[in-house]
């Protein structure tokens, strides 16, 4: 009985001392400085802060490269911390919860910290905003208009071809100033497959953002500013089309299917010339160069309704709680300079965000050609895809459409009740984003 | 030798610590294990228990919403759908595992030449990784170029799609936490065995039971506790499977093979971030299994009774 006393008390002292807010309330998070501040590169001399990475394998030679350099010139030291993609949202989220706050992070997006971030116009000025594209730019500004991150580098979605594959089956590439329609690159590469017996004639990456690409071109896109965008029609042809696809066996509705909730990207099948047409995206390019050893090229974006991509980038943030916000602020300006961001997109094959490098083009070491089809379609994207990729319930939106989609492959419900569905939920995603 | 008299009980007390020593010793034994499990399992328990009060998107903002979090769980069709899925699974693999456990350790407990090989061999699955196990079923299984439809394709069995049909992709998971797992329980198992008393069979067999007879009437009656724990402990993995099925099926298709483990780590740490949710269905989880743990020890003791 007296142990069961002692027990229970000890049980119940736990739940009391748990019982407590787990952390601040609403009301107490942190409010960061306000009003402008002077950064003086010259003053960081015998300074550290941390920098909290993620990379997509070649850019992170490069960002050694430029530490090294901003370490130099400013007597500063940066302590790089790599972290897999995978643990970055949910590590970064531990260390701000635990007080342990870094300096800098690489983001791909800033929706969960944006009430942790530093208002960079405030050491830089209101007009810093305005040496990045405006799409990218919309995606780093804050409620009040703040600018809560630097876009680092830009990312186009876009198909890759097998160059020997359509040759052996004697299928012309499209011109990369004048695109295919969609029919006709679906066309091409149900000829190539028939031509040359690839298991596929298309293959896409599990993900919804890649299908954003396929609504843009049918004339719409997931969100806009204003909340949810989807049209119904335009929507049902785009997810009508990649079914269709699927269930005829010019994709893989296996690969679609066998994932489950997990992303899968269909670069292996490509990889192993399994399918003449990959849609994917300019981060490929450098991994491609790399690693296939048949001949392949980039190919512009079909048109539809629309012509171009669907965008998506990466963000360098400095932390509103870091030990020094002058420096943190300081690094992600010198690290987003011309000559910096020139330097990582060229080496690690990435598209710029600044807009004079837009404007002057990037002299690319290797796979020149491929980039600037990418560049081009940047030209021809429109500009609501920049606004779709920047709202808060993006992502959360677009991995509904995927698993919709793959309700649809399972035959457990139509096409236009996969669209009805991703509208209901969108709507409510949105509202809770706000 | 007074010197003595006084020395004497002073080393007692110095070997033995006394009454008050004797009582103290158990618990400074136990002191640093049930530090490390209050630090890391017993105080995140009660953190846990607690965060499901409150609604947090991010770790560090919570705002009290009582048991708000518990009602929109249970209110969710989707989580209907993951519990009908779990109690699939554990039905399914509890029973399955137990039995083929069963049978394996009176296998490997008979006078079989290779034996040992035998054992080594079947508890080897316990000792891969769950994530490598799901990844090499997840490409033996793979419809086209897997190893199991390369062969039923060869002897013109078709090509099923183990991980794309949801009952069979739910089969398919039952059965590789079967392979992964009845090694263990088998050793569990075989240790029981090796405790019975060899008379009572050999009386048996002189009374002119059969070999089944023996096994049926003699063996599996007393081997009934080490069962019972067997079955608490396929019951425990059962609810808690998700490391293997994340990498074979990623609980597909289209949620067939998610299970509340899963269920509650999507909630976690996938975006849209909701920790009080994640927090709620785990106190739930940790209900359901206490439940059923504390049914099946009710049920043993029952059982040993009569």
């Amino acid at each position: 009985m007296r142990r069961t006393k002692t027990l229970l008390a000890a049980t119940m002292a736990g739940i009391c001392l748990a019982a407590c807010a787990p952390g601040e309330t609403e009301d107490e998070a942190a409010e960061g400085p306000t009003g402008d501040v002077e950064v003086d590169f010259a003053s960081f001399e015998g300074e550290t802060l941390d920098y909290i990475y993620f990379t997509d394998g070649p850019d992170e030679q490069v960002t050694r490269d430029l530490i090294a350099d901003f370490e130099e010139e400013t007597g500063a030291s940066v302590n790089l911390q790599v972290l897999p993609y995978d643990d970055l949202e949910v590590s970064l989220q531990a260390r701000l919860s635990g007080d342990n706050v870094p300096d800098v992070a690489r983001l791909t997006t800033i929706t969960p910290f944006s009430d942790e971030l530093l208002d960079l116009t405030r050491f830089f000025g209101d007009e810093y905003p305005e040496e990045f594209l405006p799409g990218q730019v919309g995606a780093v500004t804050g409620a009040e208009g703040e600018m809560l991150a630097v876009p680092s580098d830009l990312t186009m979605n876009g198909p890759f071809v097998n160059v020997e594959q359509f040759r052996e089956a004697g299928v012309d590439l499209p011109d990369p100033d004048d695109p295919w329609t969609v029919e006709e690159m679906v066309a091409a590469a149900e000829e190539v497959q028939a031509a040359t017996g690839t298991e596929f004639a298309l293959a896409i990456d599990k993900s919804g953002h890649r299908v954003s690409t396929l609504l843009s071109q049918f004339g719409t896109t997931l969100l806009d500013e204003d909340g949810v965008a989807l049209d119904a029609g335009a929507a049902e042809e785009a997810v009508g089309l990649l079914v269709e696809l699927m269930e005829t066996d010019a994709m893989s509705g296996d690969f679609w299917l066998q994932s489950g909730s997990r992303y899968e990207g269909a670069n292996e099948i490509f990889a192993a010339e399994e399918v003449p047409v990959y849609l994917a995206g300019n981060w490929m390019v450098a991994e491609f160069a790399e690693s296939v050893q048949f001949e392949w090229a980039v190919a512009p974006n079909p048109c539809a309704e629309r012509c171009g991509g669907f965008p998506g980038g990466k963000f360098m943030a400095a932390f509103e709680r870091s030990d020094n916000p002058e420096l943190a602020a300081a690094f992600v300006q010198w690290m987003n300079r011309t000559e910096q961001q020139e330097r990582l997109v060229g080496e690690a094959l990435f598209l710029p965000t600044r807009q004079d490098l837009v404007s002057q083009g990037i002299d690319y070491p290797q796979r020149g050609p491929d980039m600037e089809v990418f560049l081009a379609d940047v030209k021809r994207t429109p500009e609501d895809t920049y606004e779709s990729n920047a709202h808060p319930a993006f992502g959360a939106t677009a991995d509904y459409l995927a698993e919709e989609i793959s309700e649809t492959l399972a035959e457990e419900q139509d096409v236009a009740t996969a669209v009805e569905d991703t509208i209901a939920e969108a709507e409510e995603l949105v509202e809770d984003a706000q | 030798m007074s010197r003595t008299t006084t020395e004497q009980p002073a080393r007692r007390r110095g070997r033995h610590g006394g009454i008050k020593g004797r009582r103290l010793a158990p618990y400074l034994f136990v002191a640093p294990n049930m530090l490390i499990f209050g630090l890391f399992t017993i105080w995140p328990a009660l953190n846990g228990f607690n965060i499901s009060f409150y609604d947090s998107d991010d770790g560090r903002t919570f705002s009290f919403v009582g048991t708000d979090n518990y009602t929109d769980i249970l209110g969710e069709d989707e989580f209907w759908e993951v519990v009908r899925n779990t109690l699939t699974f554990v039905v399914a693999f509890v029973a399955f595992t137990t039995v083929a456990a069963i049978a394996l350790s009176l296998l490997l407990n008979a006078q079989l030449r290779g034996r040992g090989i035998l054992r080594a061999a079947y508890f080897l699955p316990v000792l891969i990784s769950p994530i490598v196990v799901g990844l090499i079923w997840n490409w033996a299984l793979e419809r086209q170029v897997g190893l199991v439809n390369t062969v039923l394709e060869a002897v013109g069995l078709g090509q099923p799609g183990w991980l794309l049909d949801p009952q069979l992709a739910m089969g398919s998971t039952v059965l590789v936490g079967l392979w992964t797992h009845v090694g263990f329980f088998a050793l569990i198992l075989l240790a029981g065995l090796q405790a019975i008393d060899p008379n009572l069979n050999e009386a048996a067999g002189l009374d002119g039971a059969s070999a089944w007879q023996r096994t049926r009437h003699v063996t599996l009656p007393l081997l009934k506790p080490t069962t019972f724990v067997v079955v608490i402990l396929a019951t425990i993995t059962g609810f808690q499977a998700f490391d293997f099925i994340y990498t074979l099926t990623g609980g597909g298709p289209v949620g067939a093979t998610t299970l509340i483990v899963q269920n509650i780590y999507e909630q976690a740490f996938v975006s849209p971030i909701e920790y009080g949710l994640a927090s709620a269905a785990s106190v739930l989880l940790f209900i359901v299994i206490f439940g059923v743990t504390f049914a099946n020890y009710l049920f043993a003791r029952r059982a040993d009774a009569t």
